[in-house]
């Protein structure tokens, strides 16, 4: 109370600063267009991991995929329906790319691996396009991945089949060719709204 | 002799209300499979309309093209994705309830013959009044959902 009293004759010179700063950011943002995706610039770590490729068997690390716009996405492959249904999204908004569909790679990352063999995320992640890798890591690889990321995960109670549900984290990364975090994508997200973002991205240059 | 004969008419009221439970007074559209590779469980997906004067509850679904068909639905909470078993789902008078990516999905899994795009396989839906549906569902590809 004290302190309002004593800012008050400030108050006026305040508000008229405030609308001044308020005013220059609103010419500086409209000087460039907005994003379609969430702008989560500098919100999280550069794009770093070791996992294993499930086309090739070998180890990849994150800085393999620079040069590339990225796009990194987490779920497992007994999952019929958001899973799919993401890479699908993600898959057609790539493809649409045209000729540069080559500088964006997909990362489907299993957060399944005990179910989710090399193999069978090989032929899952090819189905959806040649811009989609499964990667599968082990314990260790995939906390330190899920970790940076902030990514979430669980698995729920087995029935009698042994199979069992899992929670992920719908959240789809998008990092440049630099490998730095730009954009937030979800599978809400319009295809050609993704497209959009990812061919600026490009050309970006950055 | 007496015991028989209770026996016997217990099967035929079996039989008669077995028979009264016919198909389901409901309009099944837009049935779908999206394909998976491998023996990976597929997502059902379908519109359906109810002309039932009163409730109606989907309990399950079976088809001779799968070991397993459960009723399922994808819910998103807090920016995390996760699928839920779903006993029934309620089917008011002239309302329809839309299977779609994202929310209600059949589950299907155990393939017993090999499934492909374009493939039409049949598929029953059954209610808790006994009733049921047969409806053809279209294999689709990965890019048409």
């Amino acid at each position: 109370m004290r302190l309002r009293r004593a800012l008050a004759p400030l108050l006026p010179g305040m508000r008229l600063a405030l609308l001044v700063v308020a005013g220059l950011l609103a010419a500086c943002s409209r000087s460039q267009t907005p994003w379609g995706l969430k702008d989560i610039s500098g919100l999280m770590p550069p794009l770093d991991f070791t996992l294993t490729d499930a086309g090739n068997g070998a180890t990849v690390h994150g800085k393999d995929f620079r040069g590339k716009v990225v796009l990194l996405y987490f779920g497992y492959t007994h999952c019929p329906d958001v899973c799919p249904t993401t890479l699908s999204l993600l898959g057609r908004a790539v493809a649409a790319l045209g000729n540069d569909a080559a500088q964006v790679r997909v990362l489907f990352v299993s957060v399944d691996p005990a179910r989710d063999t090399l193999a069978q995320l090989k032929t899952y992640a090819a189905a959806f396009g040649p811009q989609v890798v499964g990667l599968r890591g082990s314990d260790t690889e995939l906390k330190a991945l899920t970790k940076r990321y902030r990514v979430t995960y669980g698995y729920g109670k087995p029935d009698a089949h042994g199979n069992y549900e899992v929670s992920h984290s719908s959240a789809i990364y998008v990092f440049d060719r630099q490998g730095k975090v730009r954009l937030l994508a979800g599978p809400g997200d319009n295809a050609l709204v993704i497209t959009a973002d990812l061919e600026r991205l490009l050309q970006s240059g950055a | 002799m007496k015991r028989l004969l209770l026996c016997v008419l217990m099967l035929m009221a079996a039989v008669v209300s077995a028979q009264a439970a016919g198909p389901a007074p409901v309009t099944v559209s837009q049935a779908r499979i999206r394909w998976l590779p491998g023996d990976l469980p597929m997502a059902g997906y379908f519109r359906i309309t109810s002309h039932a004067p009163g409730p109606l509850y989907l309990v399950g679904a079976d088809s001779p093209a799968f070991g397993m068909a459960m009723l399922h639905r994808s819910v998103e909470d807090a920016g995390v994705s996760r699928m839920e078993h779903v006993d029934r789902v309620t089917l008011n008078p002239a309302q329809t309830v839309v299977f779609a990516p994202g929310g209600y999905h059949l589950m299907l899994m155990q393939r017993k013959q090999d499934v492909r795009t374009g493939q039409a396989v049949p598929l029953t839906l059954r209610f808790s009044n006994g009733e049921t549906i047969t409806t053809r569902f279209r294999v689709v590809g990965i890019e048409d959902e």
